[in-house]
């Protein structure tokens, strides 16, 4: 049998497997979900041996010559001290040397990019308004880099950033600023749940589509006889719990 | 002993710490050399992260399968999958492919991993559905605000909605460009602060719970 | 039970087969609508379309197999575009159970273009490390990856000619489902290394990306399986992203008429205590 009419069958297989927990949880399901774990670990594990051990570590210092490379391998087996009670203390300076140089790393990028950066893009078009002809004010809304949409985010960012701060009560004029930060926050997250759905649908859409490919002909239909099979055995599983409880009895 | 196990780890990672953020600003040949060395590290290091990552698994599951307890099949079957995966995938050399043909080990992942890591994910849009209809209501004004942009964003991201309510695709594109990138600038400048202000509690040793391992 | 009652305590499995059969109906007998083109999409496609031949293109596959509906189509629409425009495209992979997949895509795409391995394209696999990979490339790609995903040694390979770090790329762009993802190759690479960054991403974490949109730091988005088929569109080769968008309205319209509908009910029991407590009194 060819291998990719055989993989075809054993993919269908799993899918609608997964698919039947939509009915109810069931052996089939979770059967298909731990071996989903099993491979995906199995995968995750030949992938680093190839790629860390092989490629990063054996090769350079065996054939290049980078002893310097025994360094981080010290490390990396330092870290691996953490499963041994007696010895796990060890694994700390391994952990102190990731999040050390880590946090190192973030912080003045972190700084550069997240901060000034969308401070400096919330008021630079601002700055645009009084140009050297006198001052202008562009009102286009469905253009983001108008003026009123850069007065819109301007009021966006700081109701919310304020509505965030919980240090000082939020009474009086403060009130009212946050309350502005309310309604924007459900207004982005309401964009974002309308986006997460669109997310969820496509993912949908994806296996629907593999799962009609695998219908065709040339694979021997296996999205249809595997249907069959799925649905028998999902009705003979649920006919079996319901003869139990007499017999518990 | 104190200083081996406890202050020697805060030493380190003070110093690591205020010497990687200070090499962002020096630009001398040495500086750039120790980050290229040290990143290179941190990427074998990153290797055994990922081996640290699934002992634990293969620990619960073994314990799962020496004491039968319930569902303990479930657990040789994980097994059977790891131990196959790795059988293969060292006889293919780590190759999903070789010279255009497909190894036993790109089998498992095209026909196996593929589509069962699809099709996990893929019933979230069953369950996403069904929440909606469960628990999407407009308590409140606030809830009713977020219903009504969520509608609008459904519809303005969809050619049948862009086609029987042209507006919904600009009035959506206005919502996403300008007032839900504000209040995610907002939320981003937020949480930098936040992720700032606890890195430089790492580094200065006030937050110690990364450490982690042994007494103390 | 009164209706409204009943109706919102309905068997969540009922809505199920309605989500699956708006999804699976247009899938089989599709009308094909069509889709209107997006200004973050457009500036992607433009931007590729202005880069000269033999420019240095980099595509950085940062998902793994439960986000492939979405950003696979994304791969193939760019892939497909760089070989057109003869591009030099170099590709790699930040996740490790996408790397299979990442081969993969590149290979067929490569196959069907008619483009070389090592000569117009190489793919440098998978690196563990997440964005200290992105950094040691901005120092240093032949450290980063010493060999690519076939074993062969980048010092040498004829595509990565002139290519020392990601200085030296002309166009970057990151398809990522996560971390790390295209924020972190803004942080920990544009920020300091000064190329042009473009973004593609699931629909999930797309809204969370227009911020650097608007500021610049990326100069264009393709959020999920909308913005794959807005790509299809301009590149005019229409594959599965646009096929599927039938599918994507149906499923749309289901959710906002449940919901629609949940809340008619709500506000009806809401409003029946108050009725007969009217009555009574």
């Amino acid at each position: 049998m060819d291998a990719t009419v055989f993989g075809a069958w054993v993919a269908t297989g799993l899918t609608l497997f997964i698919f039947s927990f939509l009915y109810r949880d069931n052996p089939l399901f979770k059967l298909a979900e731990h071996l989903y774990v099993g491979i995906s670990v199995g995968y995750t594990i030949v992938k680093s041996y190839d790629t860390v051990i092989v490629h990063l570590i054996v090769k350079p210092i065996v054939e290049q010559g980078e002893i310097a490379l025994l360094i981080p391998v010290t490390i990396g087996l330092l870290m691996l001290t953490r499963y041994v009670p007696r010895a796990a203390w060890m694994s700390r300076y391994a952990f102190a040397f990731i999040v050390g140089v880590g946090s190192g790393l973030a912080i003045p990028r972190t700084i550069s990019s997240f901060i000034l950066k969308q401070v400096e893009d919330t008021v630079r078009p601002l700055l645009s308004l009084a140009g050297s002809d006198g001052v202008s004010f562009s009102v286009n809304l469905l253009n983001p880099a108008s003026n009123l949409n850069a007065i819109i985010i301007l009021i966006g960012v700081s109701s919310v950033l304020f509505y965030f701060f919980f240090s000082i009560e939020h009474s009086g004029p403060g009130k009212a600023v946050a309350r502005t930060g309310i309604l924007f926050l459900m207004i982005a997250f309401g964009a974002a749940f309308g986006y997460t759905v669109m997310a969820r649908m496509s993912l949908l859409i994806g296996r629907l589509t593999d799962l009609i490919e695998f219908s065709d002909a040339s694979y021997g239909r296996p999205t249809l006889w595997l249907s069959i099979v799925t649905i028998g055995a999902l009705i003979l599983l649920a006919r079996r719990s319901q003869q139990e409880p007499p017999e518990a009895r | 002993m104190i200083f081996l196990r406890r202050q020697l780890p805060l030493l380190i990672t003070m110093i690591t710490g205020l010497l990687f953020a200070g090499q962002y600003y020096v630009p001398h040949p040495a500086s750039e050399q120790l980050l290229t060395s040290v990143t290179k590290w941190l990427q074998i290091i990153g290797g055994f992260a990922l081996v640290l990552g699934v002992t634990s698994l293969f620990h619960q599951h073994a314990v799962k399968i020496r004491r039968k307890e319930a569902g303990w099949g479930y657990s040789l079957v994980l097994y059977a999958g790891m131990l196959g995966t790795i059988a293969v995938g060292f006889w293919a050399n780590g190759k999903e492919s070789v010279d255009g043909a497909m190894t036993a080990f790109g089998w498992v992942y095209s026909f196996m991993m593929v589509p069962l890591q699809g099709t996990m994910f893929a019933i979230l849009a069953f369950f996403i559905a069904s929440a909606a209809y469960r628990s999407f209501r407009a308590r409140s004004r606030e809830a009713a605000v977020l219903l009504i942009a969520a509608i609008i964003v459904m519809m303005g991201r969809v050619p049948l909605g862009e086609y029987l309510i042209p507006l919904s695709g600009d009035v959506s594109q206005w919502i996403l460009n300008v007032l839900n990138a504000s209040v995610r600038r907002a939320i981003l400048i937020g949480v930098s602060l936040g992720a700032i202000a606890l890195s430089f509690k790492i580094i200065f040793g006030v937050e110690r719970s990364y450490l982690g391992g042994g007494k103390e | 039970m009164t209706f409204a009652e009943r109706m919102l305590k309905i068997d969540r499995r009922i809505i199920f087969l309605v989500i699956g059969l708006c999804t699976l109906l247009p899938l089989l007998y599709p009308v094909g609508l069509p889709i209107k083109i997006s200004p973050e999409v457009r500036s992607v496609y433009d931007y590729m379309e202005a880069l000269p031949e033999r420019s240095v293109f980099l595509l950085s596959i940062d998902f793994d197999p439960a986000s492939k509906p979405e950003l696979h189509p994304q791969a193939i629409a760019l892939l497909r575009h760089a070989f057109r425009k003869n591009l030099r495209v170099v590709s790699m992979t930040l996740w490790v159970s996408g790397t299979g997949m990442a081969d993969q895509l590149l290979t067929q795409v490569a196959k069907e273009m008619g483009k070389e391995n090592g000569k117009d394209y190489v793919f440098l696999g998978w690196s563990p490390g997440g964005t200290a990979v992105i950094i040691n490339m901005g120092q240093d790609l032949y450290t980063a990856f010493p060999s690519d995903y076939g074993g062969r040694p980048t010092k040498g390979i004829p595509v990565l000619e002139g290519v020392h770090s990601l200085k030296d790329v002309n166009y970057a762009i990151s398809l990522g489902a996560g971390n790390p993802g295209v924020e972190a190759w803004y942080v920990f690479g544009k920020d300091k290394y000064r190329f042009e960054l473009g973004g593609g991403c699931t629909g999930v974490i797309a809204p969370g990306l227009y911020p650097l949109l608007r500021s610049g730091q990326i100069n264009g988005l393709i959020g999920g399986l909308r913005g794959a088929a807005e790509y299809e569109s301009l590149i005019g080769q229409k594959a599965r992203a646009v096929a599927g968008m039938d599918a994507q309205s149906a499923t749309h319209v289901a959710i906002i008429v449940l919901v629609i509908i949940c809340n008619v009910f709500y506000f009806n029991l809401r409003r029946v205590p108050r009725q007969q407590g009217h009555g009574t009194s």
